[in-house]
């Protein structure tokens, strides 16, 4: 019988989901239902009592931080300044200039935990400075839909400061083991537009101006600021001199402290992405909030542990249990948005997980991974959003050109899974 | 009465941004603490949390009242007018009964919190009603927010062009 009400559960929490309820009351709502039925436990003072623990936990703040930063880059010259910096150096490289676009997501992803910011912030300046220059407008549009989903991939990450807090794993360690899978998916993609590239020399525009290898260093000059607040954000992180929360303070500061000298950093854009990051962090503390409040819940009807205790007598191999994880992940990323699926899911999956024998991290790097395919498939895709925005296109259009990224992602997930060194190893190599 | 609503919701916006950036001078303050111990300031990591917990907490209405609370629309945007205006108002209904719980709940947190003289386990010592006055205060106005757009909603008004398909695009 308990298994006909968790059932019920289910399908009202997909019910009210599916209604147009917001999401993080819409988990509130089913966790009372739930606590209601199986505890006799005060569910009010349960629920604000948790609510407000998760909502004023120190590990938490490491995100909002974050949000704040890549607010304030967001408002800055950042981008300009990369294609500048970075186009001399790839006009030798079959593909040319649309490496721009791989290349400095996975910049701008090391600076930013946001995939659809790393989607805009890039794609406003390389999408029409390709176009300018006549290079296809579907490669280009794919290879920015693929490269933009590396602001998951790469850290800092606000869903990996998710699945840390939900999973309790160290978020300094889920960010340095991002770093060689993001580089690996990063140079799948750049060999993808290689090939791509050599297959349709005729389609590729020919090189506009020659550079000495002095002139190449010189104009590298514009991507000093970005690689500066990398290597004081990721680099505190990785000596051990600062937590992912203080690293995210350092890089609030730094990048005000660039927009000051590129003289953005106006009362208005700083009000302004002080209120934007207020707001968009406060969209997840919501979900975050309803979140906590489920998993208490659902502790207590001992669903994940029932899971757990079915998805063993199934005898599934590992690599059984990834894919279909991964099938279930990328059908949940048709109508959530990530953050959502990741605390939804965790609360439930983790015992699951460990008793498969996966290491915690490395189930992480697999989820954002996962996470970051949900963002190219439509019908809920966040970078195609972003990029119907930007470019107006159909979504379908932008679906049909990123798909070949969205099967890069899948051969990741696999080399991955034979390789979990790509993963495990730099974190081992930390300090502290 | 929009006026008054409106007034209250930038105010909390505002406050919200101040909490923001309360959590960042907490977080540098811990990092200097460890730096220049003479300028420590013990238990700032809690300081940051709360913060933090503020402004979420009062950023929920301003939040709301443009729009931009993340909700599955897939099944939503096919449906015609009439039938997303009917449904509309369930989904308020629905989060107007919640979000009154948290907000009703949240106050008696505090109070609680206050009559049993509940302490900080961490550096802090704080009496935790303090900071527990925020989240009362932000689902209380979040609470408001909902009430005020069914009333509108009821009222036959159309809320606001919604598109909370963009918005959200921003948090991943």
């Amino acid at each position: 019988m308990d298994l006909t009400i968790t059932l019920l559960l289910i399908v009202t929490l997909f019910v009210i989901l599916g209604s147009g309820v917001w999401i993080g009351l819409a988990l509130t709502g089913v966790a009372w239902i739930g606590m209601e039925l199986f505890t006799s436990r005060p569910v009010g003072d349960a629920m604000s009592i948790t609510i407000w623990s998760s909502a004023s936990s120190w590990t938490l703040t490491a995100l909002p931080l974050f949000v704040w930063m890549g607010e304030i880059l967001f408002r800055t010259k950042l981008s300009e300044d990369m294609f500048k910096g970075l186009a001399p150096w790839l006009e030798r490289l079959p593909g040319r200039l649309l490496h721009t676009n791989i290349i400095g997501c996975t910049i701008f992803a090391a600076v930013s935990g946001s995939s659809a910011a790393t989607c805009a912030t890039i794609g406003k300046m390389t999408l029409p400075e390709l176009k300018r220059r006549g290079y296809p407008e579907h490669i280009a549009i794919g290879t920015l839909a693929g490269a933009g989903t590396l602001g998951l991939l790469i850290p800092p990450s606000i869903i990996m400061i998710v699945y840390g807090v939900t999973a309790n794993v160290s978020i300094a360690q889920l960010f340095i083991a991002g770093v060689i899978p993001g580089l690996l998916l990063a140079g799948l993609f750049m060999g993808y537009t290689i090939v791509w590239a050599l297959l349709h020399p005729d389609q590729i525009p020919p090189a506009e101006q020659k550079f000495t290898f002095f002139q190449k260093l010189y104009e590298s000059r514009h991507l000093i600021p970005v690689v500066s607040l990398i290597a004081a954000v990721l680099g505190s992180i990785y000596t051990g001199l600062a937590t992912a929360t203080e690293a995210a303070a350092l890089g609030v500061v730094g990048s005000m402290i660039i927009a000051a000298v590129q003289g953005e950093l106006s009362w208005k854009n700083f009000r302004e992405s002080l209120l934007g990051a207020t707001r968009l962090y406060c969209m997840i503390a919501l979900i975050l909030a309803g979140a906590a409040f489920l998993t208490l819940s659902m502790g207590y009807l001992g669903l994940p542990r029932h899971l757990a205790e079915w998805i063993s007598s199934l005898g599934l191999s590992p690599l059984m249990l990834i894919i279909a994880l991964m099938l279930f992940f990328i059908v949940l990323g048709c109508f959530l948005d990530g953050i959502s699926i990741v605390v939804l899911t965790m609360g439930v999956l983790l015992p699951t997980v460990e008793a498969a024998g996966f290491d915690l991290v490395w189930f992480g790097i697999f989820v954002v991974l996962v996470v970051e395919m949900a963002q190219v498939t439509p019908p809920v895709g966040f970078n195609l959003f972003v990029l119907q925005g930007m470019t107006k296109k159909e979504i379908t259009y932008l679906a049909k050109h990123a798909f070949p990224m969205f099967l890069l992602m899948v051969a990741a997930v696999l080399l991955l899974y034979f390789f979990p060194g790509f993963i495990t190893w730099l974190p081992q190599q930390m300090a502290g | 009465m929009r006026k008054l609503m409106d007034t209250l919701f930038t105010l909390a916006a505002y406050l919200a941004g101040l909490f923001m950036i309360a959590t960042l001078l907490a977080v540098l303050s811990s990092i200097f603490g460890r730096l220049i111990p003479a300028l420590d300031l013990p238990g700032s990591d809690a300081y940051a949390g709360y913060c933090m917990a503020a402004a979420g907490f009062l950023a929920l209405a301003p939040t709301l009242r443009r729009g931009e609370h993340i909700r599955v629309t897939l099944i939503f945007n096919q449906l015609p007018a009439r039938a997303q205006h009917i449904l509309d108002i369930f989904c308020h209904l629905v989060a107007l009964g919640l979000s009154s719980a948290l907000a009703w709940f949240s106050i008696r947190l505090v109070l609680q919190s206050r009559e049993f003289f509940d302490i900080s386990t961490g550096l802090d010592a704080t009496p935790l009603w303090i900071p527990q006055i925020g989240m009362a205060v932000g689902t209380s106005l979040f609470a408001l927010a909902f009430l005020n757009d069914l009333v509108l909603l009821l009222a036959g008004q159309t809320l606001r062009d919604a598109s909370p398909d963009g918005e959200p695009a921003r948090i991943e």
